[in-house]
């Protein structure tokens, strides 16, 4: 094992981490950790937790109760506290409310995380998405400008548009944090996003399929060739 | 069962970005194993959530790490997507220091039939399966997996075991059709088992409707509901619906079992060569 995630973020809460998105972590007097909404810091009556599997339910609502499919949306819950006894449960909890963002965070400082360029993304499709390689350059800066604005989540993006294309409709907060200081380590967590998730790239597929169908049906190439009844997942 | 402090297990399920319940049973089976200490780390991967695929390797501490898609079958996601995803070039792959071990589907164990039985028995208390219809449903032939093609061989096995009066493949969208289920059983009981992994639309409102117990409106959001009001009399007979087979808890073993099956597979091929 050459690494230890759980000592890693321990040490960072010791060297003053005290925000991971939109949670504050506060190291308790007594050992162990306190977890909350960072807006709940003053509030005296929040549901107390216990458990690092309550993250979970907690990180799967909004406050009305909506499923949240990208756990880095600014939208987390409030209204309660979990008291988790150790780095073990920090750890655990962590990865409830921002899946494999400490991971991810670990790896970037170990120079062992690469960002792939959406372009790499999309061009290793199969199936359903295999037509997200038809996607323009224009109509997928414009997407990408769109989905993954602060608004709608709050990682900072490390990949390109495509290998030497940049992307050019983001706000200075969504583009690469400026390099880690070793000898201070950040009081907030950047959460990164080293390559493209399958949200953005289901939304690709209807940029691409929304414009195909305004355009009309393609010439049916049916009549030359017979082709096989299409499935679900078929290449289209 | 064997203890793996020193590997890291990784249950790989598909996910949804609108079902909030499709992960579910695969972090459940993932806190039981946890907490069981089978393995020294337990991780989740999604193709549709977090962590991601693409994420998940760098969530691993330890560097010997088995991974099993929590997959009712072998299919287009086992064969495809998992492998592209994880840079995965066979059984066994070196990845930066990582020793990955790609297992089989927990569908494909054959403990399966076993939990069926089990599910069977459990929704149905105090009935005697001589007098009962055994129906387990998928959702038909879909070329993106051979769940279909899973579904039957479970039903053989679990047809020449003569527990059951009757059992039957049923399909959602082929015959024969889970909404004419009081046309080829015969049994005064009938007990209908999701061979799903996890619970959602199909469960809580498709099969429902289709089955007669529930109406057209309902909506998806009833959910569990759904289970809790067996027994169902309708068209002469008592129904007993079942929630997918995939949020049976015993689910946590067979995930295990595949990563036995893989070391004993291996072993034996190392033994061979
Ligand atoms: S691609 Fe990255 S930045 Fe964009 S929405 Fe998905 S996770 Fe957020």
């Amino acid at each position: 094992m050459k690494r230890n995630l759980t000592t890693a973020i321990e040490k960072w809460v010791a060297g003053g981490l005290k925000f991971v998105g939109q949670l504050s972590i506060l190291s308790l007097p007594e050992g162990g950790y306190e977890l909350r909404h960072a807006e709940d810091a003053d509030k005296p009556d929040l549901d107390t937790f216990h458990s690092p599997s309550k993250a979970r339910s907690i990180s799967f609502f909004d406050n009305a109760g909506e499923y949240r499919p990208l756990k880095t949306a600014p939208n987390l819950q409030h209204g309660w506290r979990l008291v988790l006894k150790d780095a073990a449960e920090l750890r655990a909890a962590l990865d409830h409310f921002y899946p494999a963002m400490t991971a991810v965070w670990l790896s970037h400082l170990e120079n062992a995380l690469t960002p792939v360029a959406l372009r790499d993304t999309l061009n290793r499709q199969t199936g359903m998405y295999a037509a997200t390689k038809r996607l323009q350059d224009e109509e997928g800066q414009e997407l990408v400008g769109r989905a993954c604005a602060a608004s709608s989540c709050t990682k900072r993006i490390l990949w390109n548009f495509g290998p030497n294309q940049p992307l050019t409709t983001l706000e200075a907060d969504k583009l690469p944090p400026a390099p880690h200081n070793e000898s201070k380590p950040p009081s907030q967590m950047p959460l990164l996003c080293h390559e493209a998730c399958n949200i953005l790239v289901a939304a690709c597929r209807e940029v691409v399929k929304k414009r195909e169908r305004a355009a009309g049906p393609p010439p049916d190439p049916s009549a030359a060739h017979p082709t096989p009844h299409p499935t679900p997942h078929a290449a289209s | 069962m064997s203890s793996k402090p020193d590997s890291a297990l990784i249950i790989v399920g598909h996910g949804s970005t609108v079902n909030p319940d499709s992960s579910a049973p695969t972090f459940d089976h993932a806190e039981v194993i946890l907490q069981s200490g089978a393995f020294g780390e337990v991780h989740c991967a999604f193709w549709k959530e977090e962590p991601s695929l693409r994420q998940v390797l760098h969530m691993v501490d330890r560097d010997d790490v088995y991974i099993v898609p929590n997959f009712i079958s072998e299919g287009y996601f086992t064969r495809t997507v998992i492998p592209r995803e994880l840079e995965l070039e066979g059984p066994v792959t070196q990845k930066n220091g990582k020793h990955l071990k790609y297992c089989e589907p927990v569908g494909n164990h054959e403990r399966m039939g076993e939990l069926l039985l089990k599910r069977a028995s459990e929704v149905a208390p105090g009935v005697d399966p001589a007098d009962c219809s055994l129906l387990i449903v998928g959702h038909g032939t879909n070329l993106n997996d051979n769940s279909a093609f899973a579904a039957k061989r479970e039903v053989d096995r679990i047809r020449e075991l003569g527990i059951y009066g009757e059992v039957f493949n049923t399909y959602m969208e082929e015959a024969p059709l889970i909404n004419e289920w009081d046309s080829y059983t015969t049994r005064p009981n009938v007990v209908v088992v999701p061979f799903f992994i996890a619970d959602g639309l199909h469960s809580y409102q498709d099969i429902p409707v289709l089955l007669g117990i529930e109406q057209e409106t309902g909506t998806a959001a009833s959910q569990r509901e759904i289970f809790r009001q067996n027994p169902y009399v309708l068209r002469g007979r008592t129904l007993y619906y079942a929630s997918a087979i995939g949020t049976e808890p015993a689910f946590a073993e067979l995930i295990l079992a595949q990563t036995a099956l893989f070391d004993a597979q291996t072993s034996t091929h190392t033994a061979s060569v």
